[in-house]
């Protein structure tokens, strides 16, 4: 499990692709790049968190959209009761959803680490299901959303105009990214978080305590994802299920990026938000864009295992 | 310094240490024995990483049984697992200091701990970038000694230093295990009976999860049991 390796080369080309995709769009379909830009930067920044976790705990956690839409009512709420703004309520919705992780990771997660993968898949999806239910029971399927001026915010580059609010989405997932990557690197805890990552015997071996080390990255994590569901309300409603295909397309991004790889699960956000607007640009495609996602993520995929297979 | 006392292990059914019982002071300490023997299994209970059904672990005059393998380490024990257990994504640089660097005592001497284990094996220096998954056996062997040499333990437990070393650096390794003798006490378990008695003072002959045999290299290499089963003579 890496959280971070070296550059290869068929990163570079990704990189270039990178580069060199958003300058064709540019001139070609402006949209479509600010589009996919945003909505890319939405799925990367929501799957760093469950990247975190499945990095070190080694838990793919089929529950993470759910928490995030968990969040976005927490937002909702404490817009409804304390007047607090969406962004604002991310304060509260960190130390709320720090505690709903710890309490989850001791009562359930814990006690599944040893299990086969099979057992770890079937509990977390039942911490989905119990959480869309338990949220239907609460506030009911209707969709609930703030009313905020700012989202509408817009800038006229020339003849260009376009919404700027949702750049908040870009600007969070790279901010999240690069505070991770420090995070990892340069802190005493979090090259322990790597190092149990790696090898949790070996991390034990060398004086970490490791149940500690997952207790905190799992808090932390799910603490982000609450605090980023309060993100997303500003823009979208929230619904019990509002959080499910969260989940999918984290998991997603996670394995066409590779477990352990953050960077690669934002330049891999950025990639298919960009892919769906195109697809969505074409008038009366719009509805492929869902299955562009899948598409790219088996393209990627097979591409990865064939190269496996020739290296 | 370390007493395990009577201790008895199952893994299910089987029955892999019978009343067990050793004592490491100040010396260095073997434990020989066939594969199977229970070897691994009695290291993994001293630190924490299996927990034994009955008898005691004490170290300085502390049970260690209760406790959690990290708060073992950190007590002043250092294990060189038979299975290397290095963190393969990591640089060679990086699994050393992983050695020090989350045990309390040992941090603040990162620097010239960094330096011995360079001067220890010298090749570690050389890879210091290369990610550990990349070395060879050998080299990942050698890491995982200077891993645990970095906390300056009081006790240094190494199982099987010899797997899958070249006969030359076994006979350099067992040098420098009796060099390693001379800062930390060292709890040796081998199968290579002929080479490791020399580094060792004292030694424990374990078959089938009891000890059958213990004394003093010496007259350990003079026994007939020994000579028979272990050394080919
Ligand atoms: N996790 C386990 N579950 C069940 N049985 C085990 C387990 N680990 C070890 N055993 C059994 O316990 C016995 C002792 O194993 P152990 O690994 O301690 O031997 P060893 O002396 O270290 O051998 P070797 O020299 O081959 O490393 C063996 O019979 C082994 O099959
Ligand atoms: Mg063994």
């Amino acid at each position: 499990m890496t959280l971070f390796r070296t550059l290869r080369r068929w990163q570079l080309l990704l990189l270039l692709a990178s580069l060199g995709v958003p300058i064709v769009l540019m001139l070609w379909k402006p949209y479509v790049l600010i589009e996919g830009l945003q909505r890319g930067g939405l799925y990367a920044v929501i799957a760093l968190p469950m990247a975190l976790i499945l990095g070190v705990v080694g838990i793919i956690n089929l529950a993470h959209g759910e928490f995030m839409m968990l969040g976005a009512y927490f937002a909702y709420w404490m817009g409804v009761y304390a007047g607090l703004d969406p962004l604002v309520a991310m304060i509260p919705a960190v130390v709320a959803f720090a505690l709903l992780g710890a309490i989850t990771y001791v009562l359930t997660i814990r006690r599944a680490l040893k299990a086969p993968e099979l057992n770890q898949l079937l509990l977390t999806f039942g911490m989905a299901m119990v959480g869309t239910e338990f949220a239907n029971l609460m506030w009911t399927s209707q969709p609930l959303k703030p009313h905020l001026s700012y989202v509408y915010s817009s800038v006229a580059l020339g003849k260009l105009r376009f919404g700027t609010y949702a750049f908040i989405y870009t600007a969070a997932a790279i901010v999240l990214l690069v505070l991770l990557q420090l995070f990892l690197r340069k802190t005493r805890l979090g090259r322990a978080a790597l190092a149990v990552g790696q090898n949790p015997r070996g991390a034990r071996l060398v004086g970490i305590d490791v149940n500690r080390t997952y207790l905190l990255i799992f808090s932390v994590s799910i603490a982000l994802v609450g605090a980023l569901g309060a993100m997303f309300l500003t823009r979208h409603s929230v619904f019990p299920s509002a959080g499910s295909p969260f989940t999918m397309k984290s998991f997603c991004l996670i394995a066409m990026a590779g477990i352990g790889n953050l960077p690669g699960v934002v330049w891999g956000g950025f990639g298919l938000g960009i892919a769906e607007a195109l697809v969505s640009s074409f008038r009366g495609y719009g509805g492929w864009a869902d299955v562009v996602f899948f598409a790219v993520l088996v393209a990627v995929i097979m591409g990865k295992s064939y190269r496996r297979q020739t290296a | 310094m370390l007493a395990v006392a009577k201790l008895n292990h199952y893994y299910g059914k089987a029955h892999v240490l019978r009343d067990v019982s050793l004592d490491v002071g100040t010396e260095s300490v073997g434990v020989f024995g066939p594969n199977g023997a229970g070897k691994t299994t009695l290291v993994h209970a001293i630190v924490g990483l299996v927990r034994p059904r009955s008898g005691d672990v004490t170290f300085d005059g502390r049970s260690l049984l209760r406790l959690p393998t990290h708060e073992v380490i950190r007590s002043g024990v250092a294990l060189v697992p038979q299975e290397r257990e290095l963190f393969p994504y990591m640089s060679v640089r990086a699994n050393l200091e992983s050695g020090a660097a989350y045990i309390p005592g040992a941090r603040k001497d990162l620097p010239a701990a960094l330096q011995a284990s360079f001067e220890m094996f010298p090749i570690l220096k050389v890879r210091a970038r290369q990610l550990a998954g990349t070395l060879s056996g050998g080299e990942q062997r050698m890491l995982a000694i200077a891993r645990a040499m970095m906390s300056s333990p009081k006790l240094l437990i190494l199982d099987e230093p010899s797997l899958g070393l070249q006969p030359s650096l076994v006979t350099e390794l067992f040098h420098k295990v009796r060099n390693l003798g001379e800062r930390s006490a060292i709890l040796m378990a081998e199968q290579n009976v002929r080479q490791s008695l020399k580094a060792v003072g004292r030694g424990y002959v374990i078959e089938n999860g009891q000890i059958a045999l213990e004394g003093p290299s010496d007259e350990l290499l003079r026994n007939d049991h020994v000579r028979r089963a272990y050394l080919g003579l």
